[in-house]
């Protein structure tokens, strides 16, 4: 074991990470720090950086749509004179790997308020800013939009969430609804980020993804603190965030499957806006907000597998019983995600 | 979990990882040329003079804004700092003795609605925590909390043009309500997620494997869960408040902004970034105007990073090059890093 270890390493210092990857992050993690996890199932195929940012873009592509139909009416490939208006960036879909597909549902929502109309805005152009970011970095390699579903996919994962008339849940109808499906995607976002960070062999594709998580973390944060104040009782939105993130946590299960990801990881992986207890200094307990999502010991964001975020983007399509399906379809996506031929579908 | 330092023994040099992998270049000459600096704290025993810096000076570095930022926050959310078993040497640490808690207006923060209340609780709870699981991590290689000036708000205010007061009757007192409350936090947050991402890429190979950059990456996520929190309050209570003028407190932050522009002008910048590492809060007039709750780049909404040095120009709120202390850390942070070099 030892020998083994020190060639890993020796094999990590002198070629890359890559060696890592088909280890799994886990088990290594595992043999440096000494203790006696099993040698999970190793990746047969090497990916590449290029794979990594592919499934990257496939959730960009999702996110971008979904916050330029909201904040504009429009999908990111027209313009229109709301998103003109915005400088969002007009999306020339490049992307030439896998099959392309349409984007169905979704509409502009009739904003009430400043607040909320501004972060729609705000949001929409980021994301569109980190589409056209990966289509620049990934070039010829970059995979075609593939077909998404925001129209009747809020409603399967609101029915599935068990939000009280799920089944009839819009994300377009008013500020509130808004955010709720602004929810539905940015921690997840943050975990996806977070879980391909450690992934990536090149020092500037890491350093890049380090900074699109970061301002997945910040959206995150101003979805959450705009429900907070909005419902600060949890009564309604602030409410469903509970019921949305123990959905993501029992999709997230999959990760059971692969690799885990960090190895700070804990079970569940998903918190909502409900309050928890504290003890701080010295001193007994009291109760605060959970703006952050992490864990509630080293409160380190948590990470997750490729297979984890798929089961929870395509609502339970990346698992059967025991095995990995692939590719996962569903609620989302469909018709799948587009990978290139080792990439993550 | 098997200790940093002893990763550090069995071998894995950081010089190695930087020659074999090649990390961006920029930042490793300026890490380089931090460890050669070395530091002259004169109130501790005398800091290693290690040529290269270990993951354990990396991560003892964030230990360092870590303790700045959990005494702010337990201050202001209970009254009282980090706990006595919280701020001790490990028993290989080259600093000796914890430092003290220079207090100036720190109290917990009165007239609180239950809700920023427990605002405040999570956010020391979350800072509190991250002290202990570097301390953890770095387990006998982590440094005792430095000396900490929290009476420095009303300096750096001067400093920033918030006010001309730097103490007394119309100085910036950040536990003097919640809106002053959030204008404190600000000078923090944002340069936290900078400082983590500028650091994330450093890690080694070997910390990569052991985790440590997945936790670097985490903390960075959970400090830019604090800045949206900040800016998304302080963006949203101005909206309340109908003007700018109505709610000078986002102006406040923007001085703040201008401030740690001022004092990192002549260091150089990250590698991954160039020109200004901030995003200027703006008041939405509308429901067509964006917000700009997000510090990222304008070009590719990347977040920005920070280094070393440019993270230390803002703490001890000192453009010099070649300061040791002063600001928050009177003497220093505990840090082969603590000298700026750039």
């Amino acid at each position: 074991m030892a020998n083994q270890e020190t060639q890993i390493l020796d094999d990590i210092l002198v070629k890359s990470r890559r060696k890592m990857l088909t280890l799994g992050v886990s088990s290594l993690a595992g043999m440096v720090m000494g203790a006696a996890a099993p040698l999970v199932k190793a990746a047969t195929v090497s990916y590449t950086d290029a794979d990594i940012l592919n499934f990257a873009l496939n959730l960009e592509y999702l996110e971008a749509n979904f916050y330029y139909l909201a904040a504009f009416g429009t999908t990111i490939d027209k313009a229109n004179a709301a998103s003109t208006a915005a400088s969002a960036p007009l999306i020339m879909l490049s992307g030439k790997v896998g099959t392309a597909g349409t984007v169905s549902g979704g509409s502009k929502v009739p904003f009430a308020t400043v607040p909320v109309a501004s972060y729609a805005i705000e949001t929409a152009v980021e994301e569109g800013k980190h589409v056209q970011l990966l289509l620049s970095a990934l070039g010829s390699s970059a995979v075609a939009q593939p077909a998404i579903n925001l129209g009747t996919s809020f409603q399967t994962l609101a029915a599935a969430a068990k939000i009280p008339s799920g089944s009839a849940f819009s994300p377009y109808a008013s500020d509130a609804t808004f955010l709720v499906g602004a929810y539905v995607f940015e921690d997840v976002g943050v975990t996806a980020y977070h879980g391909a960070a450690s992934l990536l062999t090149s020092s500037a594709n890491l350093t890049t993804a380090a900074g699109i998580l970061a301002v997945e973390a910040y959206h995150a944060g101003l979805v959450r603190t705009t429900i907070n104040y909005l419902d600060p009782t949890g009564a309604t939105i602030a409410g469903y965030t509970n019921l949305i993130s123990s959905l993501r946590a029992t999709l997230s299960q999959a990760g059971l499957l692969g690799v885990a990801p960090s190895a700070y990881d804990a079970n569940p992986d998903d918190f909502g806006l409900a309050t928890f207890s504290v003890s701080l200094g010295g001193s007994g307990n009291t109760s605060a907000t959970r703006i952050t999502d992490a864990d509630s010991t080293n409160v380190v964001a948590f990470a997750r597998n490729t297979t984890q975020v798929l089961n929870i983007v395509t609502g339970g399509g990346a698992v059967n019983g025991s095995v990995a399906v692939s590719p996962a379809t569903g609620v989302f996506f469909p018709a799948g995600l587009n990978a290139g031929p080792n990439g993550f579908k | 979990m098997e200790k940093l330092s002893t990763l550090i023994k069995n071998g894995v040099s950081r010089r190695k990882f930087l020659a074999g992998v090649g990390a961006t270049a920029g930042a490793a000459a300026a890490l380089n040329l931090a460890g050669c600096g070395g530091s002259s704290k004169s109130t501790t025993t005398a800091p290693p003079t290690s040529s290269t810096p270990t993951d354990a000076d990396i991560l003892n570095f964030a230990l360092n804004l870590e303790y700045l930022e959990a005494s702010f926050y337990l201050y202001a959310a209970t009254g009282s700092g980090l706990d006595a078993a919280d701020i001790t040497a490990g028993s290989a640490s080259p600093y000796k003795t914890p430092g003290t808690v220079t207090m100036g207006d720190a109290a917990m923060v009165q007239g609180l609605t239950t809700a920023q209340q427990e605002i405040l609780n999570e956010i020391a709870f979350e800072e509190q925590a991250h002290v202990r699981f570097l301390r953890s991590a770095l387990g006998s290689a982590a440094v005792p909390m430095p000396d900490i000036d929290l009476s420095f708000f009303g300096p750096l205010a001067v400093a920033a043009k918030i006010t001309t007061a730097a103490t007394g009757s119309g100085s910036f007192n950040p536990f003097s309500s919640f809106d002053y409350f959030l204008v404190g936090a600000f000078i923090f947050e944002d340069v936290g997620v900078t400082a983590y991402a500028g650091a994330a890429p450093l890690i080694s190979a070997a910390g990569v494997a052991a985790g440590y950059l997945a936790a670097a990456a985490g903390i960075m996520a959970v400090e830019a869960y604090h800045a949206g929190y900040v800016r998304t309050s302080l963006t949203g209570r101005a909206i309340a408040a109908g003007s700018a003028s109505a709610y000078p407190y986002l102006g406040a932050a923007n001085l703040v902004e201008d401030l740690r522009a001022t004092l990192t002008v002549g260091a150089s910048a990250a590698p991954s970034t160039s020109g200004s590492v901030e995003t200027t809060l703006t008041l939405p007039t509308g429901l067509t105007t964006p917000s700009s709750i997000v510090a990222a780049s304008a070009t590719d909404a990347v977040g920005f990073a920070r280094t070393v040095n440019q993270v230390l120009h803002i703490v001890y709120g000192s453009s010099t090059v070649g300061a040791k202390s002063g600001g928050f850390f009177p003497s220093g942070v505990n840090s082969i890093f603590a000298t700026t070099t750039a």
